[in-house]
């Protein structure tokens, strides 16, 4: 036990699980350029084991692209390096004034790895895109999906009915809330390619009803793509139960949007729109945009400001405001922390970034901690130095 | 005997300094440093002329200046000068570097050892050029280096043609010589030639010369509107800066619509004239009236202007360069001969060096009104400015020569790095949006970057431990110990400014995309080099390391470094691509190699070490007990 304990204390463990982390962030780097930002982010950090092969369109990839070279993952060195930590300062460190530069910098250390852990289960974000003159009060997620059945029977309000997309699996029966209706995938596609049946390929299809029975619309899966750029076309067929009886099965696709027809499902008496659309995320509040800028360097392209003056309103109207949102000047409002991202439509529409990090302030923190160690701890040895120089 | 030495010394580093100032003046009847002072605007900002003439001859020829095949050197700005006013003459210049002709296949075109040509010695093989152009690989990054040659003779001779025709028409000799005329009888064909236009257009009978007359100068106008490279053509008063200015096809054009032809245009005619009449009197009477007029629509512009052009002619970055290899040299020597008096005197020298250094940095950051590190160029800069004051701080204590010379060796090699990045041209480029923010440039930016600087100059420092322990006998157990201090403190400043900049780093990301941390190379990088950082610092104080693994480590953080700083930036990916970059690969290769092998050296048998140091370790070895003895009593 006490061996146990030396070893996770020891300074050795620090420095091999630090130069594993070397290793870990590298190639969590090289390894952007084939799988894209975000899915590098979840085999690499957000993983407990990794293995890194060489890519097969790198120089020299015909040669080497047998190489693997396994590794520990970010939450298992993260992990470690915490236990590491806590472990040394409960058999080591005296809290002493020497050593408080020291322990300062390590509780900020602590602190930026528990936000970060924090920031990767809870951080939601989302993109909402607002016409100049239009006003919109919900913002998309950019890689999650989810499969509505819209309600739009009643005079004032919709009311939407979600299933997220990553509880579509084949042959589970599952339930849509407050309606009578359940479903079951048939098929599930990450991502495909939708389009006409044209003369010659095969124009069967599972579909029974629906646009994909009435427009000849036929699937063929492709590999996912991780590429910022690019959007997977996350596409199922599902078919939809009243009680036990099947009402049939409806081709949906996150790329049959609001161009489409909207897919109807009749309940007897009640009727339902169905899709499969990015996740969206409902606030109590309209954001309005009034008036978009964006400004370039005199005689050149090269953007040098955009600014989006917006109002909100809000159903309780005493949190009504005007705010004007641009580069490196964000709008925190409720929680929420809207970004000047983008635009689009020849500058008449701007997209904002919406992210709810509840952790947002503990990195802060943590600075503040670490950098008050760090004077604490350097400037210690500082003067030391200069006394011994002196002396 | 000291003063002797301390002369030579600081006479030689007169010499360069003076010889820095010296060639930037330039003899002549024509007033070249007004003219160079013209104002144009390029890249959303207010350059002088000479500016432009750098930094096109840079894009063709790689150099600022111009050797004629008669042997005479011309500054960038008479090469200008030439370019626009007598472009008969300057079709003869060599100023297209060609690095490899023969590769090119074009019969005939190569000339042994000459790797500088002339317009009129490509003009024959314009079209064979141009088919070769239309054959090579689109996409820039997947060129091959035949594809690469193929491709920048092209945009430099299209690029040659177009700030050719800056300030005057299309045209030839003849017609250069009466400019200020075709301007006259231009306006004054206007009225009538739209009265003649609109009746042709109602289908009544209307002069047929005359239309054709005015047509002829919209069509060559237009065209020229489309050529012209530099927009020289200040909007009239009063001036609001965010405007657009003009080329000089675009105001001609324009006083179509009824606008009075800008004083700007004339001028630069008669400007012209004088200049190909050989008159600098009416050249420079000309040029003043510009000057005069340019400083009453920019009353706050002038100064900054004028500090550009001075700051171009005296190449700071040049100077302090040559006094770093003056260092070194003396510091070298120093170790051998006369220690005292050759390192007091480099000591100095550094100073001097370092004072240069700083004049540079701070002419950038006025000219630009920027912190000093906006792009890659100016963080090369940065980082062996940084390098240089903690050399010169190490040496304030030490005092024994290894400050200085490192430090003007890690000032060197980076000033040459970005001598090497500024042959892209313009190195004041304007921000995107994004990074449009002084307080983060100039604190997570000038943080991160100075922790680049100590990082560097530690394995430098640890790279020297290294060499001197290994192949020199006079290396000792004092020198050990004090490179090992030295190296020790760096890192822990190193260390310090790496993670304080890599934190406010996502404090920026999190004001400005709202997410503290995103993985992203660059910030992985800088995350790696706080890693490196605090694995030595572990490895130190837990002693798991001894001197030499130390300085394996402190050489292994040179490649962390580099990687951070330039190999991020290679792979084509990341929020931080803004200085993307496809050769120098190989550099970074060749760099990194040369530290591994630094490193297994510095991981050698201590037998294999020849210095006193290692000597000593090694008996220590053979000998364990009385070695284990010894170094309880130490």
């Amino acid at each position: 036990m006490k061996l146990l304990f030396q070893f996770f204390s020891s300074l050795k463990l620090t420095v091999v699980l630090l130069s594993f982390s070397l290793l870990l962030i590298f190639f969590g780097t090289l390894d952007q350029v084939q799988y894209g930002i975000w899915h590098t982010q979840e085999l690499y950090f957000e993983s407990f084991l990794v293995v890194w092969a060489f890519p097969e369109h790198a120089p020299l990839g015909q040669y080497l692209h047998w190489i693997r070279i396994p590794m520990p993952g970010g939450y298992l060195l993260g992990g470690m390096l915490l236990i590491n930590l806590l472990a040394a300062h409960f058999t080591r460190f005296k809290l002493s004034w020497a050593k408080c530069g020291i322990f300062l910098i390590h509780s900020g250390l602590i602190l930026l790895l528990i936000s970060e852990l924090m920031t990767d289960i809870l951080a939601v974000e989302s993109q909402m895109p607002v016409d100049e003159g239009g006003s919109s009060n919900y913002s998309q997620g950019f890689r999650e999906n989810e499969l509505v059945f819209i309600d739009r029977s009643h005079p004032e309000h919709d009311s939407v009915h979600t299933i997220p997309a990553s509880l579509l699996k084949p042959s589970k029966r599952i339930n849509v809330p407050n309606t009578p209706l359940s479903i079951r995938t048939i098929r599930y596609h990450a991502n495909a390619e939708i389009g006409r049946a044209t003369n010659g390929s095969p124009t069967e299809s599972i579909a029974t009803r629906g646009a994909a029975v009435r427009m000849g619309i036929i699937v063929n899966p492709k590999p996912e793509t991780y590429s910022e750029e690019e959007i997977n076309t996350v596409s199922a067929f599902v078919e939809v139960f009243k009680g036990e009886a099947s009402l049939g099965i409806w081709l949906v696709s996150n790329v049959m949007d609001e161009r489409f027809p909207p897919q109807m499902v009749d309940a007897g008496d009640r009727s339902f729109e169905i899709a499969l659309r990015f996740t969206r995320h409902y606030y109590p509040f309209e954001i309005e945009l009034i008036d978009f800028k964006h400004e370039k360097y005199p005689g050149t392209e090269v953007p040098f400001n955009f600014s989006s003056e917006v109002k909100l309103t809000h159903q309780d109207s005493t949190k009504n405001q005007k705010a004007l949102i641009y580069m490196n000047h964000p709008l925190r409002y409720e929680g929420l922390t809207f970004f000047q991202a983008s635009f689009a439509n020849q500058d008449k529409t701007s997209i904002f970034q919406v992210v709810r990090n509840p952790g947002w302030l503990l990195p802060y923190l943590s600075v503040l901690l670490m950098g008050l160690g760090m004077c604490a701890q350097f400037g210690r040895h500082f003067f030391k130095f200069l006394g011994k120089q002196r002396g | 005997m000291k003063k002797i030495i301390y002369l030579i010394v600081f006479g030689i580093a007169a010499l360069v300094v003076l010889g820095g100032l010296r060639s930037s003046k330039i003899d002549s009847d024509f007033d070249l440093a007004a003219f160079a002072e013209l104002p144009v605007q390029v890249g959303g900002r207010i350059k002088p002329l000479d500016s432009v003439a750098r930094n096109t001859l840079l894009i063709l020829s790689a150099r600022q200046k111009v050797v004629t095949d008669e042997g005479l050197t011309l500054s960038p700005i008479e090469w200008f000068l030439d370019l626009t006013m007598r472009p008969e003459l300057a079709d003869t210049y060599p100023v297209f570097k060609i690095e490899f002709p023969d590769d090119l296949g074009l019969v005939g075109l190569a000339v042994q050892g000459q790797r500088y040509y002339s317009f009129n010695e490509l003009l024959p093989f314009s079209e064979e050029l141009r088919r070769l152009y239309g054959e090579i690989n689109p996409a820039p990054e997947l060129r091959s280096p035949y594809e690469k040659q193929i491709a920048d003779i092209n945009n430099g001779l299209m690029r040659y043609h177009r700030v050719m025709h800056s300030l005057h028409p299309i045209g030839g000799a003849e017609r250069l010589d009466r400019l200020v005329d075709e301007y006259q009888s231009y306006l004054a064909t206007i009225q009538p030639g739209m009265v003649e236009l609109r009746k042709q257009q109602a289908g009544e009978e209307f002069d047929a010369a005359l239309l054709k007359r005015f047509i002829t100068f919209a069509d060559d106008y237009l065209k020229l509107s489309t050529t012209a490279h530099l927009r020289v053509v200040p909007p009239p008063p009063p001036v609001d800066p965010l405007e657009d200015w003009k080329n000089i096809g675009l105001e001609l054009l324009d006083v179509m619509k009824g606008k009075p032809l800008s004083p700007y245009v004339t001028s630069y005619a008669s400007l012209t004239m004088a200049y190909r009449s050989a008159d600098a009197e009416q050249f420079n009477r000309e040029v003043s009236e510009l000057r005069e007029r340019f400083i009453a629509d920019f009353p706050g512009d002038i100064s900054r202007v004028h500090h550009e052009r001075v700051f171009n002619a005296l190449q700071p970055f040049y100077i302090s360069m040559q006094l770093y290899v003056l260092i070194f040299l003396a510091v070298c020597i120093s170790w051998l001969r006369w220690p005292k008096e050759l390192a007091q005197a480099a000591f100095w020298v550094l100073v001097i060096a370092f004072l240069i250094h700083t004049s540079g940095l701070v002419s950038r950051m006025y000219i630009q009104g920027r912190p000093p590190v906006t792009n890659l160029y100016s963080s090369a800069v940065f980082v062996g400015w940084g390098a240089v004051l903690l050399g010169i701080l190490i040496e304030k204590f030490f005092k024994n020569g290894i400050g200085a010379a490192m430090a003007s060796l890690v000032g060197f090699c980076t000033l040459i790095i970005a001598h090497h990045l500024a042959m892209t041209g313009d190195t004041l480029e304007m921000m995107r949006a994004v990074l449009d923010s002084n307080f983060w440039l100039a604190t997570h930016v000038v943080i991160i970057t100075f922790g680049y600087s100590a990082i560097f100059l530690a394995g430098a420092l640890a790279i020297l431990f290294v060499l001197l322990g290994v192949f020199s006998s006079r290396f000792n157990k004092d020198t050990a110990r004090s490179l090992s201090a030295m190296v020790y403190g760096i890192i822990c400043f190193g260390t310090l400014f790496s993670l304080v900049g890599t934190i406010l780093g996502g404090i920026w990301a999190d004001q400005s995309w709202g997410r503290f941390w995103g993985w992203d190379p660059k910030e992985n990088g800088a995350l790696m080099i706080v890693i490196m950082g605090a694995i030595y610092l572990h490895a130190r104080w837990g002693g798991i390391c001894k001197e030499r693994g130390l300085m394996a480590l402190a050489i292994c953080g040179n490649i962390i470094t580099a990687w951070s700083w330039f190999g991020t930036n290679m792979l084509p990916v990341g929020l931080h691509s803004y200085g993307r970059m496809d050769s120098a690969y190989a550099w970074l290769i060749g760099f990194v190699l040369a530290q591994v092998i630094l490193i297994a050296t510095a991981l050698l048998p201590w037998r294999f070490w020849r210095s006193e140091f290692g000597q000593s370790k090694d008996r220590k070895e053979r000998m364990p007990i009385s070695g284990a003895r010894q170094g309880a009593g130490t």
